[in-house]
């Protein structure tokens, strides 16, 4: 009995230690270096890279940019985004499920498609203003390359996340609260105003802060539309730095990196200011309330939603796959010049293109794998587990989610930039340093599933088998894994469409021989190769409806709220 | 740890693992890869290293491309760093690799092929061979307004507004032409300050301009001639023209360096580079080759007459720093 019991203890152990080497080195690992490299350069205290970084001009120029782009951004996407929950939620409209999906899909399409998408809607050459006659006279710029233009479509991209928390919250609005309001005769607008709203506070703030994290972090859309105009926000400041500069510039990034990170902190410790300022428990969770009946106005709102989408989604679209047929700039489209060509150089001629869709697909599928069996155990220990200690980590390990994805590109850099110690090896300019960015920042993208899976899961059969005598990992294994693996393979699906088109991490990371399909995109765009940027975009397009549509086959074997894009 | 469970899960991470490692690392680590320094447009990059390969199949190659300038700071940082990669440089213009070849960043090729080639195109020392001419003249869209013929007539009023360059702090034919000018009395300074007084936007690389021009978003652009010319075939709405006082030209010259790991597969690709199936493959992307035997392009016909500005490039090395960095202040960029 007693060693039966010092065993149990010691696999308890094992998988404490194991988890906490995970979150060290995924997590905790790349922020104190980075840290370090602001304050103790080569060892010593010394904020010399602080001061010389405050005293640059162009440092505050990018960094007002970026709050700049940050806060239009987030206004735009909380303003379309709560529009669009309200309606859904609070009315009796029609074909709401389809309409989510397309409403959703936004978010699954990567920063740098959507922008490269858009730019080619407006413009003399776009091919679809060509092809209707209506393209501005030659000579005149693309409007989507200026702030407005940055600020427009970090509102389309964010949005949807806006859509998703508001809409979350609203399902759990007291219904008895609205029928009083109502019954004491206040209107539609009274209500909305005087009780949903206020209930929705902590919702659209919280929204809010993470919009707007997004949007600061954001390198896809200004990187696009930005460079171009000479319009530079951290992000893009960071890049244009590092592809010059290397390595011998990276104390004077890491800086920059420090300064997005302090903005994102701003954001989110203002969020939990506000909605600490007033109590906005819900006591009871009760029906849905009665949609309100939008009558003769139904099929009018109906109407508007749909060219919303056709607005937010197919116009895009278009652009993107007319561009990717046109053999060359500036040519009107028609069934005589549409070509495959492009299509044909970059699956089949384009040596980098084929390397990049090896290099994404092996790099978001092994990442998908591993952050789903680390998930699993992690997930179990921070939901089920007695320490609190261990809980405590769960906020680490969505550290380097919450930061901007340009902060762990650096932290990696200043990480492996010399060989590993004791191993002494080398993964600077390696696929492998992509693939430990990608762990570090996705992991947490499983993670949250998983706990939400064993929240809404009974421990019963576990306690079960832990009375028949079964060890920890026999439980794990027999017990646990078959109930949970459905929440966190959604999880490893989402990590696996995110990483897929990732750009962010992947454009300060890569080298030859290495790249990702993100970063071949966006070489072709600033090279000037757009048509080839958008026949690989159509592709990875395509690849995300399909992998969206093959997951919400099995959507009715997962926990709710897992899949963003099922209603 | 010893479990099933455990054994699982390390026997599943341990396959990915490996899958990753022989999927994306056996190429890369293996001995015989070349790595390429290019400027040449991606696409172009790609062909050449395509073709390459179909020559010397036991050499795999790896290509950085981006423009010659930003090479040069790339390049720079690697040297500090102390652990500079490429083997094998294809940068567009000699005085660049003057600068390297000062340093002595550089290594002599004595054994290469030179027969056909013109003494002017390649260096004395053979450090650096001249593959193509590649001019830089005026692109303008077929829907514009005004047909520049001459380059004081991008100075003119009607060419406010619509006038793009490439930038030379990432273009080294852009760089070059930047010296040319500005070096020359007839032009000097002065002209970059009225393409300025004109509101001329300078952006990133010849791609940049050429979809600028093309897509007709700026009706006029200073632009290098085989990308002009490969649009227009594509069916694209532009017009090149060879300004009669003189364009600039660089010769697109490949290099060894004198750091290479890979010193014999550098060499076979010098050697595929000056050979006549690497002149006729750059004459198939639109180059004019630097050995006259490899015929012109179709878009030049037989006479026609284009007349290349003399640079002093001795000259311009000592200069072109001041230079690119007094156009920066100019310009903003």
């Amino acid at each position: 009995m007693s060693t039966a019991g010092r065993s149990r203890q010691g696999q308890d152990l094992v998988l404490t230690g194991g988890i906490v080497a995970i979150i060290v080195v995924f997590s905790l690992l790349p922020m104190a270096r980075l840290l370090q490299e602001i304050v103790l350069p080569r060892g010593s205290f010394s904020l010399d890279v602080v001061a010389s970084g405050l005293v640059s001009r162009t440092t505050w120029i990018a960094t007002w940019h970026t709050l700049a782009v940050g806060i239009g951004g987030t206004l735009f996407a909380l303003v379309a985004g709560v529009a669009v929950a309200l309606l859904v939620s609070l009315t009796d409209v029609r074909g709401r499920q389809a309409f989510v999906l397309c409403y959703v899909t936004p978010l699954m399409i990567a920063p740098q498609v959507t922008a490269l998408a858009w730019l080619q809607v407006a413009g003399p050459s776009s091919p679809l203003l060509n092809a209707l006659g209506m393209a501005p006279p030659i000579g005149t710029r693309n409007p989507l390359y200026s702030p407005e233009g940055i600020v427009f479509l970090l509102g389309i991209q964010y949005a949807p996340l806006v859509f998703l928390i508001v809409r979350a919250g609203l399902r759990k609005l007291p219904r008895e609260l609205v029928e009083a309001a109502q019954a004491g005769g206040a209107g539609r607008f009274t209500v909305l105003r005087t009780v949903i709203l206020p209930l929705m506070t902590p919702s659209i703030v919280g929204a809010a802060a993470l919009t707007f994290v997004s949007c600061v972090g954001n390198f896809g859309i200004p990187a696009f539309l930005g460079i171009p105009a000479n319009y530079l926000v951290l992000p893009t400041l960071i890049y244009q730095r590092l592809a010059g500069g290397g390595p011998a510039v990276l104390s004077e990034v890491a800086f920059l990196s420090v300064l997005i990170g302090i903005i994102a902190m701003v954001g989110i410790v203002l969020q939990d200011r506000l909605s600490n300022r007033r109590d906005f428990r819900i006591t009871s969770t009760s029906l849905p309330a009665a949609p309100y009946p939008l009558g003769r106005w139904r099929w009018v709102v109906e109407v508007a939603m749909w060219l919303l989408i056709v607005f937010i989604l197919v116009l895009p679209l278009l652009g993107l796959v007319l561009t990717s047929l046109v053999p060359g700039y500036g040519v009107v489209l028609s069934s005589a010049t549409a070509t495959l060509e492009n299509f044909r150089f970059v699956l089949f001629d384009h040596v980098a293109a084929r390397r990049g869709f090896l290099n994404s697909l092996t790099l978001s599928a092994v990442c998908a794998v591993f952050a789903v069996f680390v998930a699993i155990p992690l997930g179990y220990v921070i939901a089920w587990g007695t320490r609190r200690w261990v809980k405590a980590l769960n906020l680490s390990v969505e550290l380097p989610y919450a930061l901007p994805g340009v902060v762990l590109a650096i932290a990696s850099l200043l990480l492996f930039l010399k060989p590993i110690p004791l191993l002494n090896v080398q993964i600077y300019n390696t696929v492998w340093i992509i693939l430990y960015a990608y762990l570090a920042r996705f992991l947490v993208l499983a993670v949250r599933p998983t706990i939400t899976g064993y929240h809404q899961m009974d421990r019963a059969l576990e306690e079960a088998a832990q009375v028949a005598g079964a060890g920890l990992f026999t439980r794990l294994r027999t017990i646990v894994f078959p109930l949970i693996a459905p929440a966190a393979m959604a999880g490893g699906l989402l990590i696996f469409m995110t990483a897929l088109c990732e750009l962010t991490v992947s454009a300060l990371l890569w080298s030859s021989g290495s790249e990702t399909i993100g970063v071949v995109i966006f070489s072709f765009e600033q090279g000037g190769d757009s048509k080839y940027a958008a026949a690989v975009s159509a592709i990875m397009v395509a690849v995300t409806f399909l992998l969206m549509l093959f997951a919400g086959l099995f959507a009715r074997k997962l926990p709710d709220g897992v899949l963003p894009w099922r209603d | 740890m010893n479990t099933i469970f455990a054994r699982v899960l390390a026997g599943r991470l341990a396959l990915a693992a490996a899958l990753l490692a022989s999927t994306m690392l056996a190429g890369a680590a293996s001995a015989g890869t070349l790595t390429l320094y290019t400027s040449q447009p991606e696409a172009d990059a790609a062909k050449t290293v395509d073709a390459f390969r179909k020559a010397y199949p036991d050499v795999e190659v790896n290509i950085y491309r981006s423009g010659t300038s930003d090479i040069l700071t790339k390049l720079a940082a690697e040297f500090a760093a102390g652990s500079p990669q490429p083997d094998v440089l294809l940068i567009a213009d000699a005085v660049s690799m003057e600068l390297l070849k000062k340093d002595g960043r550089l290594a002599p090729y004595m054994e290469a092929r030179l027969d056909g080639l013109d003494p002017g195109s390649y260096d004395a020392d053979k450090t650096y061979f001249g593959s193509k001419l590649i001019t830089t003249g005026i692109a303008y869209n077929t829907g514009a307004a005004e047909k520049p013929q001459h380059w004081a007539d991008l100075a003119k009023p009607e060419y406010k507004d619509g006038l793009v360059m490439p930038n030379p702090l990432y273009s080294g034919a852009a760089a070059y032409m930047l010296s040319g000018f500005a070096g020359d009395p007839g032009y000097g300074w002065d002209f970059f300050q009225k393409l300025k007084d004109n509101n001329t936007v300078s952006v990133r690389g010849n791609g940049a301009v050429l979809k600028s021009v093309a897509s007709g978003e700026k009706p006029y652009g200073i632009l290098v001639d085989f990308m002009a010319m490969n649009a227009k075939k594509d069916g694209s709405p532009i017009e090149f023209v060879f300004p009669s006082e003189g364009v600039t030209a660089v010769t697109e010259p490949v290099a060894i360096m004198s750091t290479a790991k890979h010193a014999d597969a550098a060499k076979k690709f010098v050697d595929f580079i000056l050979s006549d199936a690497g002149q006729k493959l750059a004459l198939s992307q639109g180059y004019l080759p630097a050995n006259p035997a490899a015929c012109r392009p179709a878009w030049m016909p037989e006479g026609t007459k284009v007349n290349i500005m003399s640079v002093d490039v001795g000259k311009v090395v000592g200069e072109i720093d001041g230079a690119k960095k007094k156009f920066s202040e100019m310009f903003g960029g």
